[in-house]
């Protein structure tokens, strides 16, 4: 009995991050095409897209032999706010039993002898479950190109939803995934990240609300002309939801007055961020410099040549797509950091000490 | 060589190693042997790079465990006691992802898988889910999957738990052909006698300090006390009476015409007291010194440590 040595190239670490990538993601890629779990899973998602999508248009459908002009719209919104919410939950109990579900299989020591780095393990299995979450996206465009059968919706506006779908699947992924990391059972992380998600999405725009009804109480309303306007911003924790978001891929979303886009929910978040812009009168507005962007605070002079009126941060001039990528995108790096720190077994005190004998 | 000083390592309140010293040569095969809960899995998950020590330093292969634990991954191979495969990957798919998971690819990773596959007499097994194999097989392919890097170092722990006497013996012939190739082996085992099979050294623990250590025969040889067996015709209680009040004797067993005892001493103590048995009238028909066993060596150092 004989075998040829291996030649052992981890080190370095590049090295090691390749080392982790490249069989994570391949491993995972193939274990998750595998078994029942993925097709029924998928089956279910697609399902409750199709069932939701079939049931609005046959509503519709039933009142008369015409089509109203808002049908494709208000179609086109409950598609995408299904598919976020769908996605939102996918994403973190796919990914909280990546790293809890090794040490319950008892892989996870043999994992870490090998040459992958950690932050090469915890990429991989990260980028497996977005690549898996792609995969749902891409298998529910069918279903959203419905939409254009209806028309009113540009493919601009439906990109940047899927563009949403995506960063919302991104960001709750890691969260999922460091949760896996910290909480040694996966049923844990699963249902701990559901409860954070299921905030993040929800209990942020309510605390939204509460903290723009205390506004409202406080007499900041500028009923008068001329004097200082207040402009709290909109909070920063409200970016952490994608319905903030959503209110840009709507089309028309966040105009003056406007009623139309995702039903309901799109008209609550619009009203919802209109209460923390420039609380300018409108007339007065008008009078300075005004655009439609002052009541919004989107892009554009919002309060240019009036010394009276605060200027909005950097970021207030941000589209909100932009914003909430920013949010996901710290909590992406939060998130895995947190998770490589979790799963080393060099803890940073263990560097302290070493460094301390070595002085 | 591997060597560590002082090893500490606590859970919460309960102590696992209270500074552990041990030296392993070069190529030795080292026997690793403690009763549950004595430390050994906590000594290999920290020569392993997995866990780190509260206090004190371990070394393999000239790299440090504390500084550097990848570089320690990259010249062990490690095999647990209990681990587990991943269940939705063929045996050829699951080498082929260490293999990747230690930087080799490409045509050395075929070969390699090939070739390990062999060496653990699992190459019918390549296109097999992993969930398939027997107990026993799966242990072959951990071993396999340990040695894909050809580490220098292999830390087994109990890697023949759980596995029936025939699926045993091909795990020790394996261990044999990889301590031929000068694989420097740790391996601990409930199994003393096959540890005695198969270690150059030997190290015993017990409640995270290490009692004795150092080459098996000189471990075997150096007792002071012996094991003897004495048969005779229907006095069996008397005879164990007469062993009982000499010094240094121990029964441990009599019935069915035989006393087993230990007898601290030399051969002319054991003659002396042979003579004394015969002289009392004891019609003896067979008296000889068993062979000491690694298990006798510990149960005695167990014994007088608790004694002490």
């Amino acid at each position: 009995m004989s075998y040829t040595t291996g030649k052992n190239t981890g080190g370095g670490f590049l090295a090691g991050l390749r080392n982790g990538l490249s069989p994570m993601l391949n491993k995972e890629m193939r274990s998750r095409t595998r078994g029942w779990r993925s097709p029924v899973l998928l089956t279910v998602y697609l399902g409750l897209m199709s069932v939701g999508a079939v049931g609005f248009v046959w509503l519709n459908m039933a009142r008369g032999s015409t089509i109203n002009p808002q049908v494709g719209l208000s179609f086109y919104g409950i598609l995408i706010f299904g598919l976020v919410l769908l996605l939102s939950f996918i994403a973190p109990a796919v990914a909280a039993s990546s790293i809890s579900g090794e040490r319950e299989r008892r892989t996870y020591d043999l994992l870490l002898s090998t040459g992958a780095s950690l932050t090469g393990i915890v990429l991989g299995k990260w980028l497996a479950s977005v690549a898996y979450l792609l995969f749902l996206v891409l298998a529910a465009l069918p279903l959203l190109a419905l939409v254009f059968l209806f028309g009113g919706v540009p493919p601009s506006t439906m990109l940047m939803a899927v563009l949403v779908c995506l960063l919302t699947g991104l960001g709750y992924g890691a969260l999922g995934l460091c949760l896996s990391a910290v909480l040694k059972r996966s049923q844990a992380a699963t249902i701990v990240s559901l409860v954070l998600v299921f905030l993040l999405i929800f209990g942020t725009p309510i605390t939204a609300g509460i903290a723009a009804s205390n506004i409202n109480n406080n007499g900041y309303a500028p009923e008068y002309y001329g004097a200082e306007v207040q402009q709290p911003g909109v909070p920063w924790y409200l970016f952490m939801s994608p319905l903030s978001a959503l209110t840009d891929a709507m089309p028309g979303a966040g105009e003056v007055g406007m009623g139309r886009g995702m039903p309901l929910i799109s008209s609550i978040m619009n009203e919802l961020m209109r209460q923390f812009q420039p609380r300018v009168n409108y007339e007065y507005a008008m009078k300075v410099s005004a655009t439609s962007s002052v009541i919004r605070g989107g892009s554009g002079p919002t309060t240019g040549g009036v010394d009276n009126v605060k200027k909005p941060g950097l970021m207030a001039s941000w589209p909100y797509w932009v914003r909430f990528a920013l949010h996901q995108g710290i909590l992406v790096i939060i998130s895995l950091l947190v998770a490589v720190t979790a799963i080393t077994p060099r803890k940073p005190w263990h560097t302290w000490r070493t460094r301390k004998n070595i002085l | 060589m591997i060597k560590t000083t002082g090893l500490v390592k606590k859970y919460g309140r309960v102590a696992a190693l209270q500074g552990l010293d041990l030296e392993v040569p070069n190529g030795a095969v080292y026997g690793f042997i403690g009763q549950n809960g004595a430390g050994k899995t906590t000594t290999i998950r920290i020569l392993a790079g997995l866990l780190m020590p509260d206090e004190g330093w371990a070394e393999l292969a000239g790299r440090n465990v504390v500084r550097d634990p990848r570089g320690v991954r990259q010249v062990v191979g490690y095999m647990p006691d209990f681990f587990g495969v991943y269940d939705d990957l063929r045996v050829g798919e699951y080498m082929l992802f260490y293999a990747s998971a230690h930087g080799i690819r490409g045509a050395a990773a075929f070969k390699l898988r090939d070739d390990l596959l062999e060496l653990v007499e699992l190459g019918t097994k390549r296109e097999a889910f992993v969930d398939t194999l027997s107990r026993g097989m799966q242990q072959r392919l951990c071993l396999a999957r340990s040695l894909i890097h050809d580490p220098a170092v292999l830390l087994l722990d109990e890697p023949a738990s759980g596995l029936d006497p025939l699926a045993r013996v091909e795990m020790r012939e394996i261990l044999r052909e990889l301590c031929r190739m000068g694989k420097t082996i740790i391996i601990s085992s409930h199994i003393l006698s096959e540890l005695a099979d198969l270690c150059t050294h030997v190290g015993m623990i017990r409640e995270g300090r290490l009692l004795r250590q150092g080459p098996l025969n000189e471990m075997l040889a150096g007792d002071r006390v012996r094991r003897f067996i004495l048969r005779c015709i229907d006095q069996e209680e008397e005879a164990a009476g007469l062993i009982g009040g000499w010094p240094g004797a121990d029964v441990s067993n009599t019935g069915h015409g035989q006393v087993e005892f230990s007898l601290a001493g030399d051969a002319a103590e054991a003659a002396a007291l042979l003579k004394e048995i015969v002289g009392a009238g004891t019609r003896v028909t067979h008296f000889a010194q068993t062979e000491q066993s690694l298990e006798d060596t510990f149960i005695q150092l167990a014994r007088e440590v608790n004694g002490a």
